[in-house]
């Protein structure tokens, strides 16, 4: 840094673009979002680099940046350069990333919709922040050195089972979606929510006990829809007695589709059905303006005209 | 005998209270600072009945924000002439946006008049504001520079310098300080934009780059503006800056940026009105990570993230920003704090310096309000009476 004077960030973007090799230096930001750019060919310093959209595979490992790092949406991101340190680093739908460098050191990690992302470093800080990891269904497992944390986000990680003991989380947790059944004893305070509605931790952990009176009476259309959710949409037309609209036979059996008014909201309609291969029975919520089964099997497969959808066979 | 000596200074006023326990009875002498103020005694029955309405009236009085005299923020040390971090604080509480100053660094404000001499000594600080139907600000601030009361003023007030154009920029009032610098030898503290929503709503307010001023004044102390339109510190440099405020409806992320890249060694008062993205807010919680991380600000003593529609979001990380540790004073008032955030601010550190919080004007239960009542320290957890919350829409306390 101190061998290189600062250059306006117009000035620094034109070099970048243009392959510089020698080494750049902005006091403040450099915003090349949707540039085209493919590869990074010398060191920049700066406060804030934003890089999203761009076709980037890797990152120099010469690149200091000290507040904000903007990797969304880098599509061909394949690799990030071990020690990596800035205060907040932005991963948002690099769906080619598997692995997180080593020696990462940041407070906000925001890796949501990456789907390959599996692999966390043996060794890293992510403190102090908060750190995103919505719709990331090839995270297994979330590491001891994580935190403490101020919000942690994990809706949506299907193959999440287990969060390790002793995590610390200030704000909230967000697991709906995701496999988790319990939390360690070093979050049993802590604020929860469920695909970013605040619920309780009875809603979310002890689902059998909602009773569809609790639901009806719930004000919060967000929350009353969660509620709705984790009791199960068959369980809870079945209680409140819904309204059969339809029913006709399918290669699961005998399909109705059920319409619930609710209070304030729009109602409910939903095709009440048997998967064919496994024999499990569902509820699959479709828009309210349907009126029969296949218009609303129709709808789940795509076909806004019914008469179109003429399937060969379901399974 | 038992004694305390209280101060109290904000943007509207500079007041002690000072009481004396002795036996059944106390003596309570009050006034404006720099007054003999006026004296009441009071007996009681006995000893006891005596000392538990001392200790009920210091509550009392620490609960509106009275801070002891000797204490870090109020009290200046061994420099009689330097003005103390509390002497900065803008206004406490969401009611008193609506008025304009009328203290600034605890010296009373008086409008310029052009045809009375302006006091010397620096006592007075003179504020200078136009209005709809006359242009005064720039004329009555060219007459007062060539007064011989301008190299003595420690400080300045600009007021609503637009007139009736509620657009117009405070370039022409900022070149004007610059140029006359020499002029105004003492200034150690400027307010750019004492301006109420009667005058022009603070979202409408246009303000400028105000790097000028800092180079310009070598000795400034306390900066404080109101309005976040084009607000910006583009070169975010000061050796002596003890203070900075800027009141917004809306801050943009550039300048909480600038901030977060700052040189300010000797800042001590340190206060954002973070606002809301309807107002040209667009800063998040990850842009105050630099001023959370502690690496900036040795000497902060307050620290003030104020009328903050994310205010919950910081919550949930300011408890483990290791900035917290070592300042005095937390200020997260006028945003939309709510039982989220609350529940979050319980784990902030107790075994830092920390002594006062403010979250003065929030949503929050009194389930929650009980479980912060447990800090160990001074918790405002006050709100205003008009203040109602009807779960669906919140609002920061200016987002007019």
């Amino acid at each position: 840094m101190a061998n290189t004077t600062p250059m306006t960030s117009r000035e620094a973007c034109d070099r970048i673009l243009a392959g510089e090799t020698k080494a750049i230096h902005v006091d403040g930001s450099i915003d090349l979002s949707g540039a085209d750019l493919k590869k990074i060919t010398c060191s920049i310093s700066c406060n804030d680099l934003n890089l999203s959209g761009t076709a980037i595979s890797t990152l120099p490992s010469d690149v200091k940046v000290r507040s904000r790092l903007n990797l969304d949406n880098c599509k061909q991101l394949e690799r990030l350069p071990s020690g990596l340190t800035c205060g907040s680093l932005s991963l948002r739908g690099c769906t080619f990333l598997e692995q997180l460098p080593e020696g990462l050191s940041t407070w906000f990690l925001n890796a949501s919709d990456c789907l390959r992302l599996s692999d966390w470093p043996k060794k890293a800080s992510v403190i102090n922040g908060n750190v995103q990891l919505r719709n990331c269904l090839e995270i297994r497992s979330i590491p001891d050195w994580l935190g403490p944390l101020g919000q942690l986000d994990l809706a949506g990680c299907a193959n999440l089972h287990e969060l390790p003991p002793g995590l610390v989380v200030s704000g909230w947790i967000d697991i709906g979606g995701s496999s988790i059944l319990s939390l360690p004893l070093s979050l049993q305070a802590v604020s929860l929510r469920w695909r970013s509605v605040p619920v309780t931790h009875s809603i979310v952990f002890e689902p059998e006990k909602i009773t569809s009176k609790q639901v009806l009476a719930e004000k919060n259309a967000e929350l009353r829809r969660v509620m709705i959710e984790r009791m199960g949409y068959l369980k809870f037309s079945e209680e409140v007695g819904a309204k059969e609209l339809d029913q006709d036979t399918d290669a699961g059996g005998r399909r109705q589709l059920l319409k619930i008014e609710i209070d304030g909201d729009e109602p409910l309609v939903g095709l009440a059905c048997r998967c064919p291969s496994t024999n499990r029975q569902y509820f699959l919520r479709v828009p309210p303006h349907m009126k029969t089964c296949h218009q609303a099997a129709a709808w789940m497969a795509g076909f806004d005209d019914p008469t179109l959808y003429q399937p060969l066979i379901e399974t | 005998m038992d004694r305390r000596e209280l101060v109290f200074m904000d943007s509207t006023s500079n007041k002690f209270w000072n009481i004396v326990l002795e036996g059944d009875s106390h003596t309570v002498t009050y006034g404006r600072a720099g007054t003999e103020g006026q004296t009441k005694s009071k007996s009681f029955s006995d000893q006891e009945t005596a000392r538990r309405d001392y200790e009920k009236l210091i509550a009392a009085k620490m609960k509106k924000g009275y801070v002891d005299a000797d204490s870090a923020t109020a009290s200046t040390g061994d420099d009689h002439d330097s003005v103390p971090t509390l002497a900065f604080r803008s206004i406490l509480k969401s009611d008193d946006i609506h008025q304009n100053a009328k203290t600034f660094i605890g010296k009373r404000i008086a409008d310029y008049d052009p045809e009375k001499k302006a006091a010397p000594g620096g006592k007075t600080v003179y504020r200078f504001r136009s209005d709809w139907e006359e242009a005064n600000c720039i004329p009555h601030l060219i007459h007062f520079l060539e007064t011989d009361a301008a190299a003595e003023a420690i400080g300045i007030v600009i007021g609503n310098w637009a007139g009736d154009d509620s657009e117009g920029d405070p370039d022409e009032v900022i070149d004007l300080l610059c140029e006359k610098r020499d002029q105004l030898s003492s200034l150690k503290a400027i307010y750019l934009g004492d301006i109420v929503s009667e005058e022009n709503e603070m979202s409408w307010i246009h303000q400028s780059d105000v790097t000028p001023l800092l180079e310009a004044f070598p000795n400034l102390e306390l900066l404080r503006t109101r309005g976040g339109q084009d607000l910006a510190i583009s070169n975010p440099q000061h050796t002596k800056l003890r203070g900075l405020i800027c009141e917004s409806g809306g801050l943009s992320a550039e300048v909480v940026r600038s901030i977060g890249r700052s040189e300010f060694p000797a800042l001590e008062h340190l206060e954002l009105w973070l606002g809301t993205e309807e107002y040209g807010g667009s800063s998040t919680v990850e842009d105050l990570q630099p001023i959370l991380s502690g690496e900036l600000f040795p000497n902060l003593k307050y620290l003030g993230l104020r009328n903050c529609e994310f205010v919950n979001d910081i919550a949930a990380v300011i408890v483990n920003s290791p900035l917290v540790q070592r300042i005095e004073s937390l200020d997260l008032s006028l945003g939309v704090l709510t039982d989220e955030g609350g529940r979050a601010l319980a784990s902030l550190p107790t075994n830092g310096k920390l002594k006062h919080v403010s979250l003065h004007y929030n949503y929050l239960t009194n389930e929650v309000i009980k479980l912060l009542g447990k800090l160990p320290f001074k918790v405002d957890m006050s709100k205003p009476s008009h203040m109602d919350d009807d779960e669906e829409w919140r609002f920061v306390a200016v987002g007019e």
